[in-house]
């Protein structure tokens, strides 16, 4: 059913490409084929469907927790530089992971951001990623 | 002769020398470890080589490739777990044999075996490539369009339990490469009026989600299993020394199975486990003693690693000559010649010849470099492996996706694009979907839709011109070919199972 939606809602947003200045549907055409393949795809699904085994949802929570902290971890790069939202994620990701000693975690907190920034903000040169709101290499003195 | 003059090029470069070595050895660690492939340790390495010159970035990500085929016998042998999908033919008789002992010997004949299959693979690449670029040279847009038609029907169809949601995952790589500005008209497609989108998805950060980020989702699943590691027995020299009237008869399986390698993979998208399983099954069909196969035979492991590696250098014959990528392997590698402004296509043995055959010179130095280490080191690999802690390792390469996804263009959107990769990844692996040939499909789409266009144009937007031109019509055909033979496959297989129920 999902896949017959999505191919439903790219079908739909397909048809909506501008036509070229002769009237030709030059850019349609892939993103259409590839739509309506998927609607016919997830008819096939739909009709070859057999009772599918009740999936292990036990782990679901830790890896929610993941896509959460990959979003978050995404945003507060933005928001307050690459150090210290790697200073945040690094322990939070071990954590998740099952790290409980407290030692490691602050030890990752500090090591993660230093030796990522080191390695590829300082040797390869990369433009790192500054913070809109604060960013802790103002305070260190730039990269 | 350009060969040798790639190797002349090669061994008198200590720095390439040194990172083909490099490579051989991170390929090797990263195939024995479960759960880590090759496609992942290069998609998470990518960005680094962006900053390399052409040759040794090439060179480091294609030998970490080869050995990380290699690599996953060492864990199929010592932890009954194959480290990658190719070599879970080898564990059928590779794990038997640790178990009485002798996993010394099966890791010795494995790593003869895998050089012996990749040199075999690579030697017909280098014959055959240029010539096949001589032809794809001749070929228009209606027949390239077939040849990717043909590719697309494979990689959906044929990897991959379920053949319609391997080609739903096709159709959904070929969605996702539509987004951004159309290449012709410039008209949006799929951009939601987002002015990040208007650029389209990057590869990178997508290979990166899906292989790296997608399988860092898949291990939090694995926490807290720890491998067992069988003794290797190196101190017992009768049981895991390997002598030649041992190795003799896998000879005869090691020669036919790097033949079904190669053949297999010069075809795109079919991959290194379908040549090990192939391979096995013929060499089972063949053998003196059958019923021994599966008890730890020691050409039970020579067949399926021949095999496997026989695929590593053929499967960049259709890259190289037709810009098609046989293995996700040689996806991610379209994005280092991308990067480093080298077009790929039957063109390129015109304007890029040395770097060619320089990069196959450094493959044949790799699988060397690869067959010495293993040979005498892969026990030692192996205990190294059951000292690398998960629980570290994995949220140590979570965090180097995201650093490695940003490097690829500086931009935080592509970040976004790498988790939300991620998770479709892991997502897509869950529900049976193919992660590998929804890639494959993102990067053919666009070569697809120009030579599709293209063709269109020249018959003045007449379909025909697919079915009126013979070799178009060939590959055309070859495409239904192989999903009838595959539907008729899984319906055979699924009536067995039912009969076996019953």
């Amino acid at each position: 059913m999902a896949l017959i939606a999505i191919g439903i809602g790219a079908t739909v947003t397909s048809m909506g490409i501008g036509l070229d200045q002769y009237g030709r549907w030059g850019a349609r055409f892939f993103p259409l084929a590839g739509s309506i393949s998927l609607i016919l795809l997830g008819i096939a699904e739909l009709y070859g469907a057999r009772p599918s085994q009740p999936s292990d949802r036990k782990h679901l929570p830790a890896i929610l927790a993941l896509l959460l902290l990959s979003v978050a971890y995404v945003w507060s790069i933005s928001a307050v530089g690459y150090l210290f939202s790697t200073a945040l994620a690094a322990p939070l990701v071990l954590y998740i992971f099952g790290v409980r000693n407290r030692i490691g975690l602050c030890a990752a907190a500090v090591l993660c951001p230093a030796i990522y920034h080191a390695v590829f903000f300082v040797a390869l040169g990369v433009f790192p990623p500054f913070g809109r709101w604060f960013d802790l290499l103002d305070v260190l003195g730039g990269y | 002769m350009d060969i040798f003059a790639g190797l002349a090029t090669v061994l008198s470069d200590p720095a390439l020398l040194g990172w083909v070595f490099l490579a051989a050895i991170v390929g090797m660690i990263v195939g024995a470890i479960p759960g880590l492939t090759a496609s992942a340790a290069i998609a998470m390495l990518l960005p680094l080589t962006f900053y390399m010159d052409p040759l040794p970035a090439l060179a480091f990500l294609y030998v970490i490739g080869k050995s990380g085929r290699y690599g996953g016998s060492i864990a199929a042998i010592l932890f009954n777990t194959p480290g990658t999908a190719a070599s879970a033919a080898t564990q059928l008789d590779g794990y038997p044999l640790a178990r009485q002992g002798k996993a010394g010997k099966a890791m010795k004949v494995a790593t003869i075996s895998s050089v012996i299959g990749d040199f075999t693979g690579e030697i017909l690449l280098i014959v055959g490539v240029a010539w096949i670029a001589s032809i794809a040279l001749k070929l228009g847009p209606p027949e390239l369009f077939a040849v990717y038609f043909a590719a697309f029907i494979v990689i959906g169809s044929v990897i991959g339990k379920s053949v319609t949601r391997g080609l739903a995952s096709a159709a959904l790589g070929v969605l996702v490469a539509m987004i951004g500005l159309d290449p012709i008209s410039s008209t949006e497609r799929f951009t939601f009026g987002s002015f990040d989108l208007t650029n389209g998805i990057s590869l990178v950060p997508l290979m990166i989600g899906i292989f790296v980020l997608g399988e860092v989702f898949t291990q939090i699943e694995e926490r807290g299993v720890k491998a067992e590691m069988m003794p290797t027995g190196e101190s017992d020299a009768d049981r895991n020394g390997l002598t030649w009237a041992e190795y003799r008869p896998c000879m005869p399986h090691v020669i036919r199975s790097s033949f079904i390698g190669a053949f297999i993979g010069m075809l795109p998208g079919l991959g290194s486990a379908i040549a090990a399983f192939v391979a096995y099954g013929e060499g089972k069909r063949r053998a003196k003693n059958p019923d021994k196969w599966g008890q730890g035979a020691l050409e039970g492991v020579a067949a399926p690693e021949a095999a496997n590696n026989a695929v590593s250098g053929p499967s960049m014959a259709p890259l190289l000559t037709l810009g098609i990528p046989g293995s996700t392997i040689g996806a991610i590698l379209i994005g280092v010649f991308l990067i480093h402004g080298i077009q790929i296509g039957p063109t390129m043995f015109l304007t890029s010849r040395d770097l060619v055959f320089s990069l196959f010179a450094c493959g044949l130095i790799g699988i060397v470099m690869y067959g010495v280490i293993g040979y005498f080191g892969a026990a030692y690999v192996g205990r190294f492996i059951t000292r690398i802690p998960t629980q570290v390792l994995y949220p140590i390469i979570f965090l180097t996706s995201f650093v490695a996804a940003y490097t690829s263009r500086g931009n935080l959107f592509d970040v976004y694009v790498m988790v939300a990769a991620g998770f479709a990844g892991w997502a897509m692996r869950k529900l049976d979907f193919n992660p590998a040939a929804f890639v494959i499909s993102f990067v053919l789409a666009s070569g697809a839709e120009e030579t599709f266009r293209q063709a269109l144009l020249l018959s003045d937007n007449g379909l025909m011109i697919f079915v009126t031109r013979p070799i178009a019509l060939a590959f055309l055909l070859i495409g239904f070919a192989a999903l009838f033979v595959r539907i008729r496959s899984v319906h055979k297989q699924a009536r067995s199972v039912a009969l076996r129920d019953a």
